[in-house]
């Protein structure tokens, strides 16, 4: 078939809109309202054990590339060099490999114990942390229930490292470095709606190969990050007794009665002052 | 080689400059017992705090990924603002409950009160990472609402001030500046009513700051009343240390404190005492209450169960009978046993709370370097010298000069 | 919220702390004016002279006799007596004309003392027996002294007392002395209500002011028949009624 100029045209102007269009679907904003939490669901089940993740993260974020065999046994830990790890564990089933990063929770506690605000849960929903207003209190570190952000203690001038889902990628419409290059597509990069219906579809299709749990969906109030496991999550050495509920919720109490005494503790006072002040007025001494 | 001391007399009419020259010069004995040891430690921690600086934090500290906060936070902060309490309690019992009795002590207890959270929030400005952004919560880069520690950050500065505008009326009879000593004294009773306000809200909010971390303390310490238990025991752990740093300064200073004052000593120290025995009580019974509501008896019969009842009832209800039957025998020396053991109480309970109890069960069980020790110390013993410094210039503990007396 | 999109729980947190510098900052003025009001009443009464219980010193811990005398024991067991405040008020400025002398013994009901104002005088009982132990000296020196500080520098007489308790058991004391005191001036308007027309006379016109109110220091300005009827009515012993 010949083309003409006027299609070949046409045809290019179609597909470069419904690439632009497809782009803008898939990682920016549409509008302030409408933003919902993106995140990355990871199947335990698909995962095997490559590392590659890792070096993909540590190229995509100007870190030295890790070495898996060079690490302390049992448990690798994520670090201030190593923003995520993959760890292997002798299970029921056998070799399971689990990845660990930030959880990027609904409602992190490391957003809501930062000072500055520079720990931040962006509305598209990676949890960032921003250099210039950090101050190096470490508060996010005592309040992360997963004990995520990673110090550098022998810096005169140092980081939080941890996981930021690649936002500066997100942002120009990439995926996460990790969940781009995972030959097994074990990283499913999506709107937490999305992964919620992708997780729950592949327990209901493979009841045998999955353990009936979605972990990320309750806790800490729910996070952006899930994973499914062929085996119970202990097992893979996964946080499994904590709190189902929002971590900052639980400050909130303290929180909301410091308005309330700072009214009534200035006007009790003052009254009591007053009472006690004319007792003593009416007074006279005699020695 | 030594100087006789010499109290310092209030200045009158003396040109200022002259004055203030005059007053650097060392009063007393340069070769004491105290200034022996801490002038090496002192030396020692500014040569550390230089490496810190230099090195960063890990350098110097035994502070993990796991455990962040050690040394510096639970004692110097958490538990050294517990001990300023007594300013607050004492402020609202002379200016507010109008109690006569105690008003020959609250200057040097606000005095304390002002050294200890001026050098505690020193002291973490060397556990900040990057204290040149500790501006950033002030001016509003961001003003972290969220954040209980932004709370707890912004009443020690407007705390800081309250108790310099309670103090500075002394610091106005040493200069002589006897219309600015007018202005200030008015403003005492507003300073006071939001020093007490404040304080409530930053003894609680310490405690408070530990509210997210669940999972991360040991069950016997955690609990959502976190915040009251702190409260309530900076009552009675700033009453002791200013029974046990009363004692001291009367033997340490005794030249300047009037004949009134030493005899009315004993009657402050009782009074206080029972005040203590109250507020311990409350407190004993506040812990049971919790541990029955969290249902955390299993718990007792294990190593961390014994060190909580060892806390609960060697050092918490043991002081508090110790503390009642020196009041009602009238037992001065008994009473300041007392007040020592709730102060190592007090320390047991912060540092369980924030060092000991936080992440019990790390691989690596985190254990203070001997350096964060002696910059500790150091922090410590220059707050001391400055408390030295002004006890042995300013109407501190001797008696206001007489114009002062008039503008009341 | 719903676990799919940004939610802030803290969001009114910066708002809240904003009304609570504007509560603090009201605070201040609210609680002064609060309190003005009630000095300003007093003030306006002393300024134009209106006598009401508010203008009286009535010092809580001191016995009140129905006599317009008081009675106040120290701690030594030496007790001080003087003139009440709202008798002064009413007279204005006196002086002393007669004081017994110390050593001599003095019963209740007795005359202690005579205060008098050009010429016109008033016999003052002792609210208390015993034996007198002291003058007050300032009385000459300063004859304000009793008008200014009638319950302090302003005592009359150091008098041990024979029987403290049984003399003055029907005296007035705290809130009761300053009840009585009200009723005394209400008892004292009915009085010159009905003795200033007995005796006609002009300085009727200038006595009451603002629909009844009391002016202070009143009595100098009225007759020696007045004040002698006011001895009776109130100071004399046995014949005073309250």
């Amino acid at each position: 078939m010949s083309i003409n100029r006027r299609g070949f045209f046409r045809v290019l102007g179609v597909t470069g809109a419904a690439l632009t269009i497809g782009r803008d679907l898939k990682a920016a904003p549409k509008g302030n309202d409408e933003i919902e939490f993106r995140g990355v669901l990871y199947d335990s089940a698909r995962c095997k054990g490559c590392h590659g993740c890792e070096y993909d993260c540590a190229d995509a974020n100007g870190l030295p590339p890790p070495d898996p065999a060079k690490d302390l046994p049992p448990v690798r830990k994520t670090s201030e060099t190593k923003r995520t790890v993959v760890n292997e564990y002798n299970t029921s089933k056998g070799k399971v490999f689990i990845k660990m990063q930030c959880m990027h929770c609904n409602e992190p506690a490391c957003a809501a114990a930062c000072l500055t605000q520079a720990m931040h849960k962006t509305k598209a929903g990676p949890v960032i942390w921003r250099g210039e207003k950090c101050m190096g209190c470490r508060y996010c570190m005592v309040s992360c229930p997963f004990d995520i952000p990673k110090f550098e203690y022998h810096s005169p001038n140092p980081k939080i490292q941890k996981c930021d889902m690649c936002y500066n990628r997100l942002k120009t419409g990439e995926m996460p470095a990790c969940a781009a290059n995972c030959p097994n597509e074990a990283l499913f990069y999506g709107t937490r709606r999305q992964l919620l219906s992708e997780a729950r579809k592949r327990i209901v299709e493979n009841p045998k190969l999955y353990v009936d749990y979605l972990y990320g969906e309750h806790e800490a109030g729910g996070t952006c990050w899930m994973y499914l496991s062929p085996v119970p999550f202990k097992e893979l050495g996964m946080k499994t007794n904590l709190h189902k509920g929002s971590y900052p919720a639980l400050t909130k109490g303290f929180l909301y009665s410091v308005p309330s005494i700072f009214v009534l503790f200035p006007a009790l006072l003052l009254g009591i002052q007053q009472a006690t002040k004319k007792e003593n007025q009416n007074e006279e001494d005699e020695v | 080689m030594s100087k006789e001391l010499t109290i310092s007399q209030d200045n009158d009419g003396k040109p200022l400059m002259k004055f203030l020259i005059g007053e650097l010069k060392p009063k007393g004995k340069i070769l004491t017992p105290f200034n022996i040891i801490s002038v090496p430690i002192i030396l020692l921690g500014i040569v550390l705090i230089i490496i810190r600086f230099w090195k960063g934090i890990g350098a110097i500290t035994n502070l993990t990924q796991d455990v962040p906060w050690g040394l510096w936070i639970g004692f110097d902060v958490v538990t050294g603002v517990a001990f300023a309490g007594g300013a607050y309690v004492l402020t609202f019992m002379v200016y507010i409950l109008n109690m006569k009795k105690y008003h020959s002590i609250v200057r040097v207890t606000v005095l304390n009160g002002f050294l200890a959270y001026v050098f505690y929030a020193g002291a973490l400005l060397l556990d900040l990472g990057r204290p040149w952004n500790v501006i950033n919560p002030i001016i509003g880069n961001n003003f972290g609402v969220n954040s209980v520690l932004f709370l707890v950050a912004w009443h020690f500065l407007l705390y800081m001030i309250a108790q310099l505008i309670e103090f500075s009326p002394a610091v106005a009879e040493w200069l002589g500046a006897r219309r600015i000593h007018k202005i200030l004294s008015g403003m005492t009773i507003g300073a006071v009513i939001f020093g007490i306000t404040l304080s409530t809200l930053h003894q609680s909010g310490l405690g408070a700051l530990y509210l997210m971390a669940k999972e991360k303390i040991h069950p016997l310490w955690y609990s959502e009343f976190i915040p009251i238990m702190f409260f309530v025991s900076s009552i009675f752990a700033g009453l002791s240390m200013v029974i046990f740093e009363g004692s001291i300064s009367h033997k340490v200073f005794f030249k300047q404190i009037s004949d009134k004052d030493h005899h009315a000593q004993n009657g402050i120290i009782l009074g206080l005492s029972k005040i203590c025995a109250g507020a311990m009580f409350a407190y004993f019974f506040l812990q049971l209450l919790v541990f029955i509501h969290e249902r955390h008896w299993d718990l007792i019969n294990t190593p961390m169960g014994y060190w909580y009842l060892l806390e609960m009832l060697g050092f918490v209800f043991l002081p508090m009978l110790l503390f009642f039957y020196s009041y009602r025998t009238n037992n001065i020396k008994l009473a300041r046993i007392a007040s020592v053991m709730t102060i190592l109480g007090i320390i047991l309970n912060r540092l369980n709370v924030t060092v000991i109890g936080f992440r019990w069960d790390a691989a690596v069980h985190y254990i203070p370097s001997w350096m964060e020790v002696v910059v500790t110390l150091t922090v410590i013993f220059t707050e001391l010298w400055i408390f030295r410094w002004v006890i042995n210039r300013m109407p501190v503990l001797r008696d206001s000069p007489s114009w002062a007396k008039k503008q009341e | 919220m719903d676990g799919f999109s940004y939610y802030n729980i803290f969001e009114t947190k910066g708002m809240e702390y904003l009304i609570i510098i504007a509560f603090l900052a009201l605070l201040i003025p609210f609680s002064i004016m609060l309190n003005r009001k009630v000095k300003i009443k007093h003030q306006l009464q002393k300024a134009f002279g209106i006598l009401t219980t508010s203008v009286l010193k009535i010092p809580q811990g001191v016995f009140h006799s129905n006599s317009h005398t008081w009675a106040h024991l120290a701690k030594s067991g030496i007790a001080k007596v003087g003139v009440d405040d709202l008798l002064l008020h009413i007279t204005g400025e006196v002086s002393v004309t007669f004081l017994k002398k110390s050593g001599e013994k003095i019963a209740k009901g007795e005359i202690m003392s005579v205060i008098a104002h050009e010429g016109k005088a008033l016999e003052i009982y002792s609210p208390v027996s015993g034996n007198i132990t002291g003058t007050n000296p300032a009385l000459n020196e300063q004859p304000g002294l009793m008008n200014e500080d009638p319950y302090g520098s302003g005592w009359l007489y150091k008098i041990k007392p024979a029987d403290w308790k049984a003399e003055t058991s029907s005296y007035y004391l705290a809130e009761a002395a300053t009840d009585w005191s009200q009723m005394e001036l209400l008892r004292f308007k009915d009085f010159l209500a009905t003795t200033m027309p007995k005796y006609a006379t002009e300085a009727s016109g200038v006595t009451f002011q603002d629909g009844g109110e009391l002016r202070d220091n009143l009595l100098p300005d009225l007759p020696p028949e007045i004040w002698k009827d006011f001895q009776k009515a109130f100071l004399t012993p046995g014949e005073a009624v309250s």
